[in-house]
């Protein structure tokens, strides 16, 4: 078999066989002895401060440890509510939706405080899986720095009283002179306050609402209107798809609904002996998206030459289908052989899947022509029950800035969208906004828009709010607080309905819209008020009929559209520009969360920044270095990122970063992408012809993680291809069975009593979304570091996505493995502890003692996974980590299952044993057996694509007793005879 | 209730850290802190109505110093003037006078001639005090509800048994190396010796204790008795700690969870209406009585009751000792990790009352074949570190 090399970084590939090498300038990285000296020029130590050092330490030592035990008070209610044990969790069903994000969760209550964010499991959607966003979103609750406290009036503060009575007056005069109002808002997914707002409307016809989305799914709709008739963003069916085609749109990462869509795209990807089938999925891209390196076979094209295959492809289909080719472009097989892809599309018979993420209605039109062609409609996508995204209208929105800057407005709210930062002319905005008789922001966190408006009537968090959501149509979720609003803050909708002069909250008026329009859909529940409980407890309500449709396709714009693309084509001459939305960042609205910007980009492994991402031969072509920061459009300076895998002329822009006043953690940090975006007939393409970048000459250091915790390229990963596995299911796998004959230990084997716990990582189904490591870090009060920590490497992530690549660096294959604490029965670290401080369990578990560590991180030494991390520093109450961990507000969000490590321990993963402890609590307390599945570790749990699955070894019948002994199952290093608790299934690509 | 357990830090023991030398240091420390006292605020504000005087006069009259016009003979022998106030169940001087303060145009004369409940017109029968003399007192009181309780001095034994011996070590040291007054060594060393393996005797037991309570048992702010609920009224625990069963946290019961009986009974046997009233004072003004917590693990440990008492069925005594027969609550138990894991290698784990413990199948199947006559819970992995450290 021909050996695959695989590589973590570009020195690694180019042979750097030192390893002082490999990726970044080690030098410049202050060792900890400098770190405690002030004085930057006197980096040496002298012995003399040691012995200061010694000294006070030693005295401290001394005064503290004759203090008195603090009196401590235990404080009962005065009332205890029935609904609330102390101790004991309470989970709520509500949901995370912000534009066209959405997810269903249900959050973990202890003692009055939400702690943890899941996935429902009884959506049908996503059916308990969730996005590192959705999972994330619980600090933005506690960021005391980033929300506002209490409504603003030009920067000072108002009673709601006040700002009421001067926004009513203020409204009446408007409307009573004739004066036009605006609500600018983004998709709005929450039919109750679209009612609320068409209400309003009534009573106000002078106010207009613009919906605008910062990441805009709008051509998608505008294309369905040309082909269909029928304005819809299409649900896709990609777990029925037998071959995906993807033209730039990452489903599986950022492109309209990836936690449901992965959740589907796993489906198709996860093979057993039983069933040996698996789609086959090409992804035509121009940079490297998380769906790329997912791909079977992913084919590199700048933007332009993107658009120039999928029309070939539609002409090929065309021309396949014995029709009139008026597509007009072909490519030559050296290229890509389209011919037999249009022919496996037509093959496929229905069962195939063409995507398109350009925002660009000519793409989207000739998308849904292939795929009717191909018959898909109906099949793998359907127009009834559509997902309500991409509401938004550009065009509109053009003209409303066009008119707000002329005058034409009297009074513009902001809801859920902060143009002034997301769009291009955001400056022209913030100037105009300041002629305005009144200017309104709901936002409830700090933004750029608010700023330049005269009132701030700060929003709720949403985990402080009632709302309604429908993602899908037809399938409803509800949205109830989970805690008393921290701050002096209201709803945008009880703004609305107190303006309006209604004594409703929206509390009630969701219940009402939900008892009257929603009641009569169903016919399990007799009474409304047992419908509303049941909804509000399961958080959902989807209604079973599905409607069909009849798909009448109207072929007469494509002409048309194909020449608007050939147009576009061939004006695109140069180095073109790719704007994508940051996996972590997305939009940028939660910028401001720690957790989020130490996420190591999956692809990258850059966190806390923002780059520009250029391919190796573009870089060395132009003698670009990484960290060179260059000027694009003389808007914005950027530093460059080499990336394999980026198409050549080409450079890839991530939009989230760059905020200006978002709060402490975000402002000033990366660049403002959304800059970069221009509008070309009413549609914003997020893509472009480069028309000018320069070198500055200066230079810029990333931290990335990529080359930490290396394991110096042995057999990590295992593939294979699917046609290999149908001859052989380990194929790829031949070294397991190998290490398995030869395996020699003069260790005794450990007998497990009762359970014997053990994780299952299939590399087949995990996406390297990133969801379970902000799980884990919600989980575990994993703290966040900053950036200069992480540039020593001392990134506190109890779990890591590794990213291998293999082959060249133009186009190189991508394989994701999420590494945790092995667990090994004859784990390395055990035995070098000096203190017996990191022991086994009688379980199974690899256990560290955090009260009896002291330190010496001999068990990081001899861990061969590099999975354990140690506290440099007390991260908790430092000034030095000002992030949530440094205020008493930030720090409610931690686990109080979970202990807070001191400074000088060392943490790893425990199989979140806190989890473990409880779920056997829980059948011991109900008198029962131990089911599969009952206790599910935050990593888990939080997988959208099931990936991950955790179990008893001993329970036979146990899923990960039946995974292990898959011929794809494989285990880290097994040639060191660690036996490690967690195994892995060989990725498998079908090419 | 919620900050029974917060998110807390790990804390290393300093010990581990210290060299010998500091254990001197740190010992002597130890053992002066036993006597350092609560300093008040020690700026008295004249009062708009009291004079020095009046305060002076009024604490005299209090404690006995000064007699009553009417015979009476002092106040401070069932209201104690300073804490610990353990075994009294009067109120004590700081309890009334903070009681009275919130009241307004509160009268010792009007109290004293309607007395609450059976047990203060007992205690009060005959006494009256004058005009003058009651204004003295709440001169007093006012003082006293001022300053705080008095602490009762306690006697710095072994700090001066260590300071001492420490001196006299010194002494025979410089004897022996300089001033040579006593020819013979054997006294200096016979000191030095002794004095080290006393001064190590106490750095081991000092050290030992760091951070452990055993035998706190701090007053209250009500004077509840668990030996007249739980012991002479046979309450259950769990009527009261009803949450044991379930939760984490062994439960402070809520003021309702009082009220539920002293809503009937308004009286105590012992301490009259006073204590009692505390209940009903704080369901209405909507203050939670702020208890003193005795039983306390380090905020790494992770101690679950519903696991002992519910699954494991443990006596409630196991753990918090006899406190059926406690009128103050104490720390009975030293709630080391020694203790803790003595109790998991003794305690036989009962296989047949829960199906849980199926999954132990071969342990099951020698016990059935007579080949093992009884689990430990240390057996099943109760010594597991993350069983209780996570």
């Amino acid at each position: 078999m021909k050996k695959t090399t695989y590589w973590k970084s570009l020195e690694e590939l180019q042979q750097s066989t030192s390893p002082a090498s490999s990726g970044e300038d080690l030098t410049s990285t202050p060792t900890p002895i400098e770190i405690l000296s002030n004085n930057e020029n006197d980096k040496a130590s002298s012995r003399r401060d040691f012995l200061k050092w010694c000294g006070i330490s030693f005295f401290s030592a001394t005064v503290l440890s004759a203090c008195e035990n603090p009196v401590k008070k235990a404080i009962p209610y005065l009332t205890q509510p029935e609904e609330l044990t102390p101790g004991k969790a309470a989970w709520y069903a509500t949901t995370y939706q912000h534009g066209n994000e959405y997810c269903p969760v249900v959050v973990k209550n202890r003692d009055g405080r939400p702690i943890k964010i899941e996935g429902n499991e009884l959506s049908s959607l996503t059916t308990g899986g969730s996005s590192a966003r959705a999972q994330a979103s619980l600090l933005g609750l506690y960021d005391d720095g980033a929300r506002y406290h209490h409504p603003l009036k030009n920067g000072n503060k108002i009673s709601w009283e006040q700002a009421d009575y001067e926004i009513i007056n203020k409204l009446r005069d408007i409307s009573a002179n004739g004066g036009r109002a605006a609500l600018v808002t983004s998709t709005l997914l929450s039919p109750a306050t679209q009612q609320l707002i068409s209400h309003v409307q009534n009573m106000h016809p002078e106010l207009e609402v613009i919906t605008w989305d910062a990441i805009s799914y709008e051509a998608t709709r505008k294309a369905h209107i040309r082909f269909f008739g029928e304005n819809v963003f299409p649900q896709y069916h990609f777990n029925k798809a037998k071959l995906i085609v993807s033209f730039g749109a990452d489903f599986l990462g950022t492109w309209a609904a990836p936690a449901i869509y992965a959740k589907q795209y796993a489906e198709t990807r996860k093979i057993s002996k039983d069933s040996p089938h698996m789609s086959r999925h090409i992804q035509f891209e121009s940079y490297v998206s998380l769906t790329g390196a997912n791909a079977d076979t992913r084919i590199v094209l700048k933007p332009s030459d993107e658009k120039r295959f999928l029309l070939a492809l539609y002409g090929e289909m065309l021309r396949q289908t014995g029709q009139d080719d008026y597509a007009g472009t072909t490519i030559s097989d050296a290229e890509f052989d389209l011919k037999q892809l249009a022919s496996d599309i037509l093959e496929a018979n229905g069962y195939s899947l063409v995507v398109c993420g350009y925002n660009d209605p000519n793409c989207q039109l000739l998308t849904c022509a292939i795929n009717q062609m191909a018959g898909n409609y109906g099949k793998t996508v359907a127009i009834d029950n559509q997902l309500m995204i991409g509401q938004a209208n550009e065009e509109s929105f053009g003209s409303f800035i066009d008119e707000l800057r002329s005058g034409a407005y009297s009074a513009v709210m902001f809801y859920n969208s902060n143009p002034v930062y997301q769009h291009p002319k955001g400056e022209l905005i913030s100037e105009a906004l300041k002629t305005l008789t009144l200017s309104i922001s709901f936002s409830g966190t700090r933004d750029e828009t608010a700023e330049a408006c005269d009132f701030i009537l700060p929003d709720n968090h949403y985990l402080e709010s009632w709302n309604d959501a429908m993602f899908k149509e037809g399938c409803y979720s509800l949205a109830q607080p989970v805690i008393h609003p921290i701050f002096n803050t209201r709803q945008m909708q009880d703004s609305l309905l107190k303006w309006t002069g209604s004594d409703m909250d929206f509390h009630a008026f969701v219940r009402n819209f939900w008892t009257e329009r929603l009641y009569p859909l169903q016919t399990e529940y007799g009474d409304t008020q047992g419908f509303w409980l049941n909804s509000l407890q399961k958080g959902i309500f989807e209604r079973k009929a599905e409607t069909t449709r009849l798909y009448n396709a109207n072929y007469q714009g494509l002409p048309i559209a194909a020449d608007a693309i050939r147009q576009l084509i061939s004006q695109a001459d140069g180095t073109e520009l790719v704007i994508y939305p940051h996996l972590a960042m997305h939009d940028g609205h939660m910028a401001n969360n720690p957790w989020l910007q130490e996420m190591p980009d999956p692809i990258t492994s850059v966190t806390w920044d923002n780059f520009i991402a250029i391919s190796p031969a573009f870089a060395s072509k132009h003698q670009l270095r990484d960290g060179d920061v260059i000027r694009l459009h003389e808007k914005v300076e950027a530093p460059v990122l080499i990336q394999p895998g980026i198409a050549d002329e080409c450079m890839a822009v991530s939009t989230g970063y760059g905020r200006t006043n978002a709060g402490k953690v975000a402002d000033n940090r990366g660049y403002n992408a959304f800059m970069l975006t221009g509008v070309k007939n009413n549609f914003r393409p997020f893509s472009d012809v480069l028309a000018s970048w320069e070198k500055t000459g200066s230079g810029f250091q990333f931290a990335r993680t990529q080359t930490h915790f290396s394991m110096e390229g042995r057999a990590i990963v295992r593939e294979s291809t699917l046609d290999n596995y149908k001859l052989d299911p380990a194929a790829g796998n031949e070294l397991h069975a190998y290490h398995e004959k030869h395996k020699l230990t003069l260790y005794p084997e450990n007998i497990y009593e009762g359970h014997h716990w053990a994780l299952m990582i299939d590399l087949n189904a995990c996406t390297g979304c990133s969801t379970c490591v902000i799980s884990c870090q919600s989980e575990n009060n994993v703290p966040v570091v900053g950036k200069d920590e992480v540039r020593r490497r001392r990134i506190m992530h109890w779990m890591r996505i590794d990213r291998y690549y293999n082959g060249t660096a133009d186009n190189p294959g991508i394989v994701f493995q999420p590494v945790m604490c092995m667990h090994c029965d004859h784990a390395p670290c055990e035995n070098v502890c000096p203190v017996s401080a990191t022991t086994h369990s009688a379980e199974g578990i690899n256990q560290i003692t955090y009260n009896r560590c002291v330190g010496t991180k001999y068990c990081i030494n001899n861990c061969p996974y590099k999975v354990r991390r140690f506290n440099w520093f007390a991260y908790a109450d430092n000034n030095r980590f000002d992030y949530h961990m440094n205020s008493d507000m930030g720090r409610m969000v931690l686990n109080p299952d979970v202990t807070v490590r001191e400074r000088g321990v060392v943490e790893k993963c425990s199989f979140c044993v806190q989890r473990i402890q409880d779920g056997k609590l829980k059948a011991k307390k109900e008198r029962r057996h131990l089911n599969d599945g009952d206790i599910v570790p935050a990593c888990v749990q939080s997988c959208p694509s099931g990936a991950l699955v955790f179990g008893d070894l001993n329970q036979k019948d146990s899923r990960v007793a039946r995974l292990i002994k898959d011929a794809r199952n494989y285990h880290l290093l097994e040639e060191l005879h660690t036996l490690p608790s967690v195994g892995y299934l060989t990725k498998i690509r079908n090419r | 209730m919620h900050n029974l357990r917060k998110a807390g830090k790990s804390r290393k023991f300093s010990t581990t850290t210290a060299c010998i030398l500091s254990v001197f240091v740190l010992t002597g420390f130890l053992s002066l802190s036993s006597f350092i006292m609560a300093s008040h605020d020690e700026n008295p504000q004249d009062s708009i109505h009291f004079s020095r005087d009046d305060l002076r006069k009024g604490e005299r009259l209090f404690k006995g110093l000064m007699p009553f016009a009417s015979g009476l003979h002092d106040c401070a022998s069932c209201h104690y003037t300073s804490l610990p106030d353990t075994i009294n169940w009067n109120p004590s001087a700081y309890d009334l006078a903070i009681t009275w303060m919130n009241e307004e145009d509160y009268s010792i004369r009007e109290k004293l001639a309607m007395p609450l409940g059976t047990r203060m017109i007992e205690d009060h029968q005959g006494m009256s005090v004058t005009a003058q003399e009651e204004h003295l007192l709440h001169a007093y009181l006012w003082e006293v509800a001022r300053q705080g309780p008095g602490e009762l001095k306690a006697v710095p034994v072994n700090a001066i048994i260590f300071w001492g011996l420490g001196l006299l070590m010194a002494l025979a040291l410089l004897d022996m190396l300089l001033t040579k007054k006593i020819r013979s060594k054997i006294p200096h060393v016979l000191i030095i010796v002794v004095g080290l393996v006393v001064h190590m005797q106490y750095a081991v037991a000092e050290s030992r204790n760091l951070g452990r309570t055993q035998g706190y048992a701090p007053d209250q702010p009500i004077k509840f008795s668990h030996l007249i609920h739980a012991g002479e009224n046979e309450i259950d625990c769990q009527y009261c700690h009803s949450i044991s069963r379930f939760s984490l946290s062994g439960g402070i019961p809520s003021n309702e969870t009082c009220l539920n009986c002293h809503n009937v009974i308004r009286e105590g046997s012992l301490s009259g209406r006073f204590e009692i009233n505390k209940i009903h004072q704080a369901h209405e003004s909507g203050q939670p009585i702020s208890w003193i917590r005795v039983h306390k693990l380090p905020d790494h440990s992770f101690f679950n009751h519903a696991q002992h008492v519910n699954v494991a069925n443990i006596e409630c005594q196991s753990c918090h000792g006899p406190v059926e027969t406690m009128h103050l609550i104490r720390q009975e138990e030293d709630l080391s990790m020694g203790w803790c894991l003595s109790c998991h290698r003794d305690t036989h784990v009962d296989f047949t009352a829960n199906p849980y413990y199926e999954i132990f199948a071969r342990l099951q199947e020698l016990m059935l074949n007579g080949e093992l006559d009884a689990v430990t819970a240390a057996e099943l992995g109760g010594e597991d570190c993350m069983k209780c450290h996570y």
